[in-house]
């Protein structure tokens, strides 16, 4: 997998940048599913990726975490940087590596738990045991995820009986429990309605004063309105890559244009 | 799909009838009347008939005799009621079954001895009849109380429809409440089974059951040492015996009556012999 | 005067006279099934009741002895029912954590092309008949105890334990790896993204996830074992003695199962011996009725914790308490161990394999605990994979001795002649043949009430206190020991109905112990086709029994058959049921009408081991062929399954 370690990290990121890859190519058994992907997540900014469904925004996503890991017949070569160490070298504990990128999906996926025990489910891993510390961390994450004042009276029911928004800002604050440095996103607006969508952007543009944000979405109005920068994929390819707004008003390529301009996809 | 799911299953279930249709045909052979004798009871005294019954359809090719176990009990009962033809018992009729079928009527086939038996590992060789009691109802718990080793003794016994323990509980055991504990065999076979395993175990059996895999105990008798042996226990001699009955009701006609000639032959008596019992 | 106006919508007679005939049709043979049911229990209490009125209930409970031969006869049930509760127990601590661990391994751990292997292999294991099992017992494992752990003999408590936890192992996998794998992978994908090992999303959110499933399974696993006759009865040694101390795991035991099935073939009909045996029988039939109802109970419970009403479930332990609880709990089990390692010191048995068990378990929690994440799950991942390998070990033993031993046995003449020498010469053709109408028969007689009811139940019934009153019944029926089947076949068909020993008997009452699983496997399978399926036939004007035959049918096929064909199998390698109803010790010819008995497989084979000296050899030959019956017939249930899988794919 990794043929070439010798050339080392830093050359690539600069200080501004998190995570890096390298010429990233992924197989699902004998499907090329991402070709040569190499791009830079910037500190603190928002990142969008977008793209045709199938395009493969959403397996590179998983690249970063390492989520890919658990589907069988996955195989990936390239090298993926994240604060200057590949994190598909061998020495690397995938369980580290996901402890500080954490991750939302595209729906809503509370545990069958009280609201509580969700957002204390990844201190617990992670070998927090004392009462007060959790309830700290609880009330704390779900401040950040604009959810107390939702839950805060009834934080020891089933997380099941939340609405679809408040569910995924759960998701939100259970993965903020841990305290990550990079939390990712696949359509996490995708299965929710206008109202609960309009609530997860804005809290995207608070949480980017602390964390940095990469974004799967096909809602292009979405990424032009919270993204800083962003990414155009196409049949496993990164077409183009750059700041939102060049890539929204001066595309430099003709695909991405058609893209946006909806005349295909 | 489904069609071929349907195919499949009506395929198997063609096979299966074709087969049983054909297997009837190769088990019935070309006769036409088939006679039918049916038999229920002992499994002491189901070998004899049942070697008696191979021979004798070898002989009448268009006879068919069922027997199956159940115990002398169930003999009694099924001959009784007329659900079988013949039954097997291996002890005397009890008072409530003579009162409930008055005109049941047991013909002794055999006599059997009931031999003790140990494993083979076992230094005890001989008991009294006082001494087999005393460990069927608890006195003894160690071989070295009666000359063995230290070894505990493992009580081995027939269920509570058993002929046999019938027998052993009147004869040997004056009618007192064998030792809880002990291990209960539905069948002869089982009990010698056991016993072949188990070093420490002693168990019952008929004479029949003996064989290398078990050793068999002499019974003292005054002085003398009595083996289990089919002279001894003709002889009398041999203290632990019994007769063995089959049971029909009222008088016994046509194929049955036929068949029960048969096992009293000469040929049906060396087939007593040969499986250990005692001719009468 | 006015024209009579023609009602445009009025639709065509006949359409309406087919319709109601095949919904009354169906009721018949949903009412029949239902009517069987009860009929059953009826029957059961009608038998018990004079012996609870002259012996009294109390009497039975409690009576220390159990002596029906005795003079005066005793009928103390306490031993037997207690034998009972500990063989089971013991089956249980065995067979949960090997059960669930592998559970654990084939749906998260193995390979996922090595997963059908390993599910096919678990199946394979539940297709051996109980009296394989037994014999198997009795011949080769009771000897292996006595020798290994220094006792007077083999046949105990343990043994009877061992083998029902093998026999309980196929269930419990089976149904709780359904349910582990049946949890959504965004609830492992959110375990894993916040950090957690796979060992913690596995114990934090895969398995409380998939609890009531495991639960169920457990539960059904605990009726097999509650309820098997044949192979207890062959390796329990049959006192009916309590254990002492109570936990001489060494001691003989007796069972109610293994009670009736010695001696309700020898019992006068009408004695007293007779309905203290149906006593038995009743108090056995409670026994499987409150497990099963628990378990219900206990499914509630644990689905309401997950329901997403604001309601606060009764089960939850205060979280104060919890800890405490543990506590608590952790002490008691200290404490027992103390308990047997000194007060109990003198008396062999149980106490070093209890020792043993505790300090290791203890052992392995502390591990686990005291390491890092990546550690402990590498210990526990190693504990999961090895309850795999036993259970893989288990498995090649038992086939190992039975294959290995029964082939030389196997011949020409031995598939195709019968028996001589009292089974120790000769074939086993009759047997074969005998079995083969047996279970033919049975289907015959169980498929169209079974299937009708089945269909009845999810298709026209409305939901309401007398459907789930029939449900309710047939499930319990569906975990109703086989030998209770058995002596309701004896007392009634054989003795009431006067058909004698015969294959009628046999045939209707295996067909009865079916009827149960077919009716809910059918209902089951037909329910899971998506009501839009249903609406689409309706919407374009299709009748209800034409929505039914065109649409719903069709995609359940593959599930009623796949569940009629593995209770044929079950039926196959039954014993219990048969025993008292159908089989004769032996017979040279094939039955030419019902009203005969006939020879079967695993009786031939009960018969042989437990009978017949010097008969090992063909023992051996008649289980293999047995075994292998069975597994055809389960084989053909396996490779329908997957072709309806490949169809549903494409």
């Amino acid at each position: 997998m990794n043929k070439d370690i010798t050339r080392d990290g830093k050359a690539n990121g600069s200080s501004q940048s998190v995570i890096t890859t390298q010429d990233v190519n992924l197989w699902y058994g004998a499907t090329h599913a991402l070709l040569d992907i190499t791009m830079e997540i910037k500190t603190n900014n928002v990142t969008a990726l977008i793209g045709p469904s199938g395009c493969g925004k959403s397996t590179l996503i998983r690249v970063f975490d390492r989520m890919n890991d658990i589907i069988d017949g996955c195989r990936i070569e390239g090298k993926v940087y994240f604060r200057g160490k590949n994190i598909y070298d061998p020495d690397v504990d995938v369980i580290e590596i996901r402890k500080r990128i954490g991750m939302i999906f595209q729906k809503p996926n509370p545990f069958p738990m009280s609201v509580y025990d969700n957002v204390a489910y990844g201190p617990k891993v992670h070998g927090i045991t004392a009462r007060s510390h959790l309830d700290e961390i609880v009330e704390k994450s779900l401040r950040l995820a604009a959810l107390w004042n939702e839950v805060e009276d009834r934080l020891d029911q089933s997380a099941i009986g939340l609405s679809g928004g408040q569910q995924q800002r759960l998701c939100i604050a259970r993965a903020l429990a841990v305290e990550p440095e990079v939390i990712l996103m696949d359509e996490p607006t995708s299965a929710l309605d206008p109202i609960a969508t309009a609530k997860i952007e804005d809290l995207i543009t608070d949480l980017r004063k602390q964390y940095t944000v990469v974004i799967v979405t096909h809602n292009m109005q979405q990424a032009a309105r919270i993204s800083d920068f962003t990414g155009f994929m196409y049949l496993g390819k990164l077409i183009e890559f750059g700041r939102t707004v060049q890539i929204f008003e001066r595309p430099g390529q003709e695909l991405t244009e058609n893209y946006i301009t909806g005349r295909f996809g | 799909m489904t069609k071929k799911n349907a195919a499949l299953l009506a395929a198997v279930g063609l096979i299966m009838i074709i087969g049983a249709y054909t297997g009837g045909l190769i088990g019935n052979g070309r006769t036409a009347e088939i006679q039918t004798l049916s038999v229920r009871g002992s499994t002491t005294v189901l070998p004899i008939v049942q070697l008696a019954a191979e021979k004798y359809m070898d002989l009448h090719a268009n006879v068919n005799i069922q027997i199956s176990g159940g115990g002398s009990s169930v003999g009694a009962k099924s001959a009784g009621e007329g659900t079988v033809d013949i039954g097997m018992a291996s002890r005397e009729l009890k008072e409530t079954e003579r009162s409930e079928y008055p005109t049941l009527n047991p013909i002794a086939i055999a006599r059997d001895g009931i031999a003790l038996i140990v494993h083979p590992s076992s230094s005890v060789s001989t008991l009294t009849v006082e001494e087999v009691k005393g460990i069927y109802d608890g006195t003894y718990t160690s071989w070295s109380e009666l000359g063995g080793e230290d070894v505990r003794i493992v009580v081995v016994g027939r269920d509570s429809a058993s002929g046999t323990r019938e027998f052993f509980w009147e004869y040997i055991m004056k009618k007192e409440d064998f030792v809880q504990g002990m291990l209960e065999k539905n069948s002869n076979g089982a009990v010698k089974q056991t016993i072949s395993q188990t070093p420490g175990a002693i168990g019952y059996v008929g004479l029949g059951y003996i064989d290398s895999t078990v050793k068999a105990l002499n019974i003292r008798v005054g002085n003398q040492e009595v083996e289990p042996t089919t002279e001894n226990v003709k002889s009398g001699l041999y203290p632990i015996s019994r007769s063995l009955y089959i049971l029909v009701d009222g008088e016994p006609e046509g194929l049955a009556r036929d068949f029960i000639d048969f096992i009293l032959s000469d040929e049906g008596q060396s087939i007593v012999e040969e499986e250990g019992f005692v001719p009468v | 005067m006015a024209a009579e106006i023609k009602n445009p919508f009025q639709g065509t007679g006949g359409r309406r006279i087919v319709e109601r005939g095949i919904e009354r049709s169906l009721l018949i043979s949903g009412t029949v099934a239902v009517i069987v049911v009860f009929f059953i229990i009826l029957y059961l209490f009608r038998d018990a009741y004079p012996a609870f009125r002259n012996i009294g209930l109390g009497k039975i409970l409690t009576g220390m002895k159990w002596n029906p031969a005795g003079e005066p006869p005793s009928y103390g049930a306490y031993p037997l029912i207690v034998g009972t509760v500990l063989v089971t127990l013991g089956a249980m601590a065995f067979s949960i954590p090997l059960g669930i661990g592998s559970a654990i391994f084939i749906s998260e751990i193995s390979p996922s092309r090595l997963k059908t292997g390993f599910k096919f292999l678990t199946e394979l294991l539940s297709g051996i008949p109980s009296v394989v099992y037994g014999f198997f017992g009795l011949v080769i494992m009771t000897n292996w105890l006595r020798i290994a752990f220094d006792q007077p003999t083999g046949e105990s408590w343990l043994a009877g334990s061992i083998l029902l936890g093998i026999m309980a192992l196929p269930t419990i996998i089976s149904v709780s790896e359904d349910a582990i794998s049946s949890v959504p992978t965004d609830y492992k994908e959110a375990s894993l993204a916040v950090g957690a090992t796979r060992w913690q999303t596995i114990r934090r959110v895969v398995v409380p996830s998939a609890l009531s499933g495991i639960t169920a399974a457990i539960i059904l696993g605990m009726g097999r074992a509650i309820g098997e006759t044949m192979a207890v009865m062959m390796v329990t040694g049959n006192a009916a003695i309590l254990p002492e101390p109570i936990m001489n795991v060494f001691s003989p035991i007796r069972t109610i199962t293994g009670t009736l099935g010695i001696e309700m073939g020898e019992v006068a009909a009408g004695s007293s011996h007779y309905h203290a045996l149906f006593a038995l029988a009743v108090i056995l039939f409670i026994i499987v009725l409150l497990v099963n109802s628990s378990a219900l109970f206990i499914l509630m419970k644990l689905s309401e914790r997950f329901r997403p009403s604001g309601k606060k479930s009764l089960f939850q332990i205060p979280k104060i308490v919890a800890p405490l609880l543990k506590k608590v709990l952790w002490g008691a089990v200290a404490l027992l161990v103390v308990y047997y390692a000194y007060v109990r010191g003198g008396t062999r048995g149980g106490l070093e394999a209890v020792v043993l068990l505790a300090f290791s378990l203890a052992l392995l929690t502390f591990l686990a605990r005291k390491s890092s994440p990546r550690q402990g799950q590498k210990i526990v991942f190693s504990a999961i994979s090895g309850s795999m390998a036993v259970v893989m070990v288990l498995l090649g033993v038992i086939l190992y001795y039975i294959v290995v031993k029964g082939i030389p046995a196997i011949s020409w003449d031995f598939l195709t002649q019968p028996p001589r020498d009292l089974g120790r010469a000769g074939g086993i053709f009759p047997a074969i043949m005998g079995t083969l109408y047996l279970i033919g028969g049975a289907m015959l007689i169980a498929i169209p009430p079974g299937v009708g009811a089945g269909i009845y139940l999810s298709e026209y019934a409305r939901e309401g206190k007398i459907t789930r009153l029939i449900r309710a019944g047939i499930d319990n029926l569906n975990g109703t020991p086989s030998i209770v089947f058995g002596l309701f076949g004896f007392a009634f068909l054989v003795l009431y109905l006067d058909l004698g020993i015969s294959l009628l008997a046999g045939m209707i009452t295996l067909g009865f112990m079916v009827l149960p699983t077919i009716v809910r496997t059918t209902e089951e399978a037909v329910k899971s086709v998506p009501q839009s399926m249903r609406e689409a036939s309706l919407a374009v004007g299709a009748t209800k029994w034409q929505t039914i035959r065109r649409v719903v049918v069709p995609p359940a096929a593959p599930g009623v058959i796949t569940g009629v064909i593995l209770s044929v199998g079950r039926a196959a390698g039954e014993t219990a049921p048969i025993i008292f109803t159908a089989v004769v010790f032996s017979q040279r010819f094939l039955p030419h009408s019902p009203m005969e008995p006939v020879m079967a497989l695993p009786y031939h084979l009960f018969v042989l081991t437990t009978s017949v000296p010097d008969s090992l050899h063909n023992a051996y030959g008649t289980a293999l062929v047995l075994l292998i019956v069975v597994l055809m017939i389960y084989a053909a249930a396996t490779v329908i399954r997957l072709r309806y899988r490949r169809t549903v794919r494409r």
